[in-house]
């Protein structure tokens, strides 16, 4: 077969990533670090809360990555906060400031924030789940006269695992936010709420139909906080949650994140419980 | 890795026909960049030296006697990574044809004569039985092309991984007639991609040679077989040709048929 | 637009002279099968042909592509690229032209694939009606795909000593004025063209059991159909039945490095969701870990999802999964069986 090789550059290839700069690396846990990262000319990323971002290392691949911190603090910069778990992120991990990545994205709906202004926020976040949840959770704090309350809740499986401790320092130091967390697990020096994090609902209480709740957590997790959360009365269509799916291109052509008629890089990750309830492939 | 940045690569064989590691002879000629990638200190196909120091081990042939067992933990013990290079010892492959024979008495006084008292055998294993294993490069023998792919990974800190779908998946994106479509048989529909498909390719039914992919519904397969006219007996000979060391499901599935 | 004849003799030289200008692609005898391929003589091309191995779609999304080549070494350098050249395909079938619709939505919406739409861009497709059953898999008149009323830039259609060539669009017709000795159709030509599609229909058999229409319904009514997990005993997760589908469009993205580990190319290559890993993500969960889940994936996306997304049926009844299928699992009878069960 002939082959011509065209030059796509003009035309804009959605599979050609930016290059972006490793700026600052800092370790979190013993499996996640947090990356900042500046696009060239440290153009902004343009991020809603809740989209994401696919990550490559030239040699290794790509990986969807959660946006972490939030438009209202961009500064020319954005923040990924990766688990090493496979190829990409174990290759993620060994880089150094003034290294480069390649970025696509952002993509996805993320939150929708003009739909939450003037509303009640309950944010539950399990694990990794708070790294797409801070971003929104931050913007909520740097507008925070423009929502009523704010109710953090944040549960992980042992406190070796805590993430983002400054901004958790932060929330609660506030006196406008509700924070609340607790560990699976404790160890010698946990002093705080042991248990899974439906064992924080018993101590809130709110007026559900001004309460717009959002979550992000491991799969298991989602069951029972859609449960608590409804039996506080939240209706589903005020109810938002992130979904993990296995994910190549990004932008709904590959088919590997699909959920029934959804894809889950296009049409979410956020959904609201309404949009997915009674998917069997969803939940 | 090693100083120089190349890792020390040492080559060992067990019970096999060497064809693979004539493979990797082969590669070394055709990709000379190899030999710049790695640094190859024990390789008795290729040189006489015989260094002891290597982090990655590519093992070839089954363990069919005591003494492979020591030695696999030997090599097990200096080396960070260990691969399983070729069928025998990914599978066990032909060598563990004798596994499923009436007895393995018979196939020792066969193969080795009135002499058989002096060669210790007993049923073939694939060295995964006996050590630890981070990769396998499947195949009868191993492609080429995978070899140096499994190499890259390494080098790179990537997952050593080889497909896990099967062969049907290559043959069809090589648009080939499907020998089932004309009568023939093939065991694609079970068998772990990687080759090319290189045998339906030719026209000729896969024989298994790479192994089972993770979740093969066997049963469905002997039922495909049986329909193309095999008998019970070509159906045994057919799916233990490269995989009898894991009979298990086959034989049940072959049984049943027979009992009709 | 308008309708044409070109003659059998001229046919040839025809295509001989499409050859001067474009890579010319069209249907030629692989084994006791079909296989589009490039023409090399006028001579090998097999209009009458029947459904070929793997879809012309082949030549839009090929089954492997480069998307940009890298040089990860003195800081990284991307090259986006294109495998694309202008392309005149021969001999497409209906059923495949309606399918060609799916893949142009698919790869339209949203962020558009400029590797799909150059190519699709640089192709010009002439189609040909089939007068015959191409294969007792096939189901598309109750697909509603038997024939096309748009979708191609010429389209054949035999009349016996000669083709009716209807133009469908600017393009067409300008390659038929360029390249082949066509004369407007005369009131035979046409009284010949009624006749011989005329004739046509009855000799394809309806095979559905209900309305195409009623097809995305039937599959909401079916997730909890007995019948996934009846079919997953059987089948062989192989793959085959999405691969040669002329829908189908997913796949899996990849890096390929040489041995310097320096230069590479990341590339893309047709995946299917009857797989195991498809669906898996890092830590092992695996959401559709059944292969009756998968099953159930294939044909509600096939009968339901398309429609929902792409406005347009992800099956097209050409039979090339039933055909390849090793157990014989066709989706006209998985959309009857469902039908009896529900009714
Ligand atoms: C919308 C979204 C947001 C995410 N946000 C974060 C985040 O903020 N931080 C974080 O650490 N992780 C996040 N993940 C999970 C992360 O994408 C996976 O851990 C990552 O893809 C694993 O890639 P790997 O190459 O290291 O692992 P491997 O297991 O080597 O994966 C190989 C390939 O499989 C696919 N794959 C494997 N696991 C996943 C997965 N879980 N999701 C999607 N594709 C997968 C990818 O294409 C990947 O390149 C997110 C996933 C999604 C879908
Ligand atoms: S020839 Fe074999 S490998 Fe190829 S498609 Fe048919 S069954 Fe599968
Ligand atoms: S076709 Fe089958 S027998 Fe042949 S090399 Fe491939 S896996 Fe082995
Ligand atoms: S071709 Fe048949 S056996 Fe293979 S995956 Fe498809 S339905 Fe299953
Ligand atoms: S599902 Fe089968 S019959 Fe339908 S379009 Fe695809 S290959 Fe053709
Ligand atoms: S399925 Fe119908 S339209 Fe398609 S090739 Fe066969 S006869 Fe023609
Ligand atoms: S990630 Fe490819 S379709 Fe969603």
């Amino acid at each position: 077969m002939i082959e011509s090789v065209v030059d796509v550059a003009q035309e804009e290839s959605v599979y050609l990533p930016q290059m972006a700069q490793l700026l600052k690396i800092e370790q979190m846990t013993e499996l996640e670090k947090v990356f900042t990262l500046q696009l060239p000319g440290g153009r902004s990323l343009g991020n809603d809360p809740g989209q994401f971002v696919e990550v490559s290392l030239f040699g290794i691949g790509e990986a969807p990555i959660s946006v972490s911190s939030s438009p209202s603090r961009s500064n020319g910069t954005f923040e990924l906060c990766v688990r090493r778990v496979g190829d990409l992120t174990n290759a993620l991990h060994g880089l150094e400031p003034g290294d480069v990545v390649g970025v696509r994205g952002p993509f996805g709906h993320g939150f929708p924030i003009e739909k939450m202004r003037g509303r009640d926020m309950l944010f539950a976040a399990g694990g990794l789940g708070l790294a797409p949840l801070r971003s929104l959770i931050n913007q909520v704090v740097d507008e925070r006269g423009a929502f009523g309350r704010v109710i953090v809740l944040y549960g992980t499986k042992h406190p070796s695992e805590i993430l983002f401790k400054e901004d958790l320092k932060a929330w609660e130091e506030r006196d406008d936010v509700e924070f609340h967390m607790t560990v699976d697990r404790g160890d010698e020096d946990w002093t705080g709420n042991v248990g899974v994090i439906t064992t924080l609902f018993p101590e809130i209480a709110i007026n559900p139909r001004n309460t717009i709740a959002a979550t992000c957590g491991p799969p298991i997790m989602y069951r029972f906080v859609l449960m608590e959360m409804q039996s506080k009365g939240i209706p589903e269509t005020q109810i938002y949650l992130s979904l993990e799916r296995r994910m190549k291109c990004g932008v709904g052509k590959c088919g590997h994140c699909q959920i029934d008629q959804f894809y889950c890089c296009q049409d979410g990750p956020v959904f609201t419980y309404a949009q997915i309830k009674g998917l069997e492939e969803a939940l | 890795m090693a100083e120089n940045g190349r890792p020390k690569v040492a080559f060992f064989d067990f019970a096999c026909c060497e064809g693979c590691q004539l493979t990797v002879v082969d590669s070394l000629q055709t990709h000379l960049e190899l030999v710049e990638a790695v640094e190859i200190v024990q390789f008795r196909e290729a040189m006489t030296e015989k260094g002891e120091d290597y982090q990655i081990a590519f093992i070839e042939g089954s363990c069919t006697r005591e003494q492979d067992e020591a030695r696999l933990r030997e090599i097990r013990e200096q080396a960070d990574i260990v691969v399983a290079l070729g069928a025998c010892a990914h599978i066990a492959g032909v060598n563990a044809i004798k596994n499923v024979q009436p007895s393995l008495q018979d196939v020792r006084e066969y193969v080795y004569g009135d002499k058989w008292e002096q060669y210790d055998s007993y049923a073939a294993r694939p060295i995964s039985a006996v050590i630890e294993v981070d990769a396998v490069i499947p195949g009868c023998p191993i492609d080429r092309f995978e070899f140096l792919d499994v190499v890259k990974k390494l080098l790179l800190g990537k997952k050593p991984s080889v497909p896990d779908y099967p062969v049907c998946v290559e043959c069809k994106l090589k648009e080939n007639v499907c020998i089932l479509e004309t009568g023939g048989t093939c065991l694609g529909p079970i068998t772990r991609a990687g080759c090319d498909a290189i045998y339906p390719t030719y026209g000729v039914g896969c024989l298994g040679c790479r192994g089972l992919i993770s979740n093969p519904n066997e049963n469905a397969m002997m039922d495909v077989l049986e329909e193309a006219g095999l008998t019970v007996e070509q159906l045994m000979s057919k799916m233990t040709m490269f995989n009898a060391y894991e009979p298990a499901h086959i034989g049940e599935a072959v049984a049943s048929p027979a009992e009709e | 637009m308008s309708l044409w004849v070109i003659d059998k003799q001229a046919m040839a030289p025809f295509v001989a002279k499409l050859m001067d200008d474009y890579r010319v692609v069209g249907p030629l005898a692989k084994g006791s099968q079909f296989a589009f391929d490039e023409v090399e003589d006028p001579a090998d091309l097999r209009l009458d042909y029947n459904t070929s191995i793997l879809p012309p779609k082949k030549y839009f999304q090929p089954p492997e592509e480069r998307l940009m080549t890298f040089r990860r070494n003195g800081g990284t350098t991307v090259q986006p690229i294109v495998e694309a050249e202008p392309t005149v395909i021969l001999g497409i079938h209906t059923c495949d032209l309606h399918a060609m619709r799916v893949l142009d939505e698919a790869f339209t919406q949203g962020y558009p694939d400029a590797h799909y739409t150059r190519r699709r861009r640089q192709a010009m497709v002439v189609s040909v009606e089939c007068l015959e059953p191409c294969m007792e898999h096939s189901f598309c008149k109750s697909m509603g795909t038997l024939t096309a009323d748009d979708g191609y830039d010429l389209h054949l259609t035999d009349l016996g000593a000669a083709y009716a060539v209807d133009v469908g669009s600017d393009e067409g017709k300008a390659l038929l004025e360029r390249f082949a000795e066509a004369r407007p159709a005369a009131e035979a030509d046409m009284q010949q063209l009624n006749k011989v599609l005329g004739a046509k229909w009855p000799r394809f058999p309806y095979k559905l059991e209900t309305e195409v229409d009623e097809l995305p319904a039937l599959m909401s009514q079916s997730y909890e159909s007995p019948v996934w997990e009846e079919l997953a005993e059987i089948c062989l997760a192989c793959g085959q039945c999405t691969i040669v589908c002329p829908t189908c469009f997913c796949f899996d993205v990849y890096d390929e490095v040489d041995l310097s580990l320096q230069d590479g190319e990341r590339r893309r290559r047709w995946d299917s969701c009857q797989l195991d890993l498809f669906a898996t993500v890092a830590g092992g969960e695996n959401f559709r870990e059944s292969q009756a889940a998968r099953l159930r994936h294939r044909f509600m996306r096939k009968g339901r999802y398309l429609r929902k997304k792409y406005d347009a049926l992800g099956c097209v009844g050409c039979g090339r999964c039933a055909r390849s299928c090793p157990v014989d699992i066709s989706p006209v009878n998985v959309f009857n069986e469902l039908h009896q069960v529900r009714a």
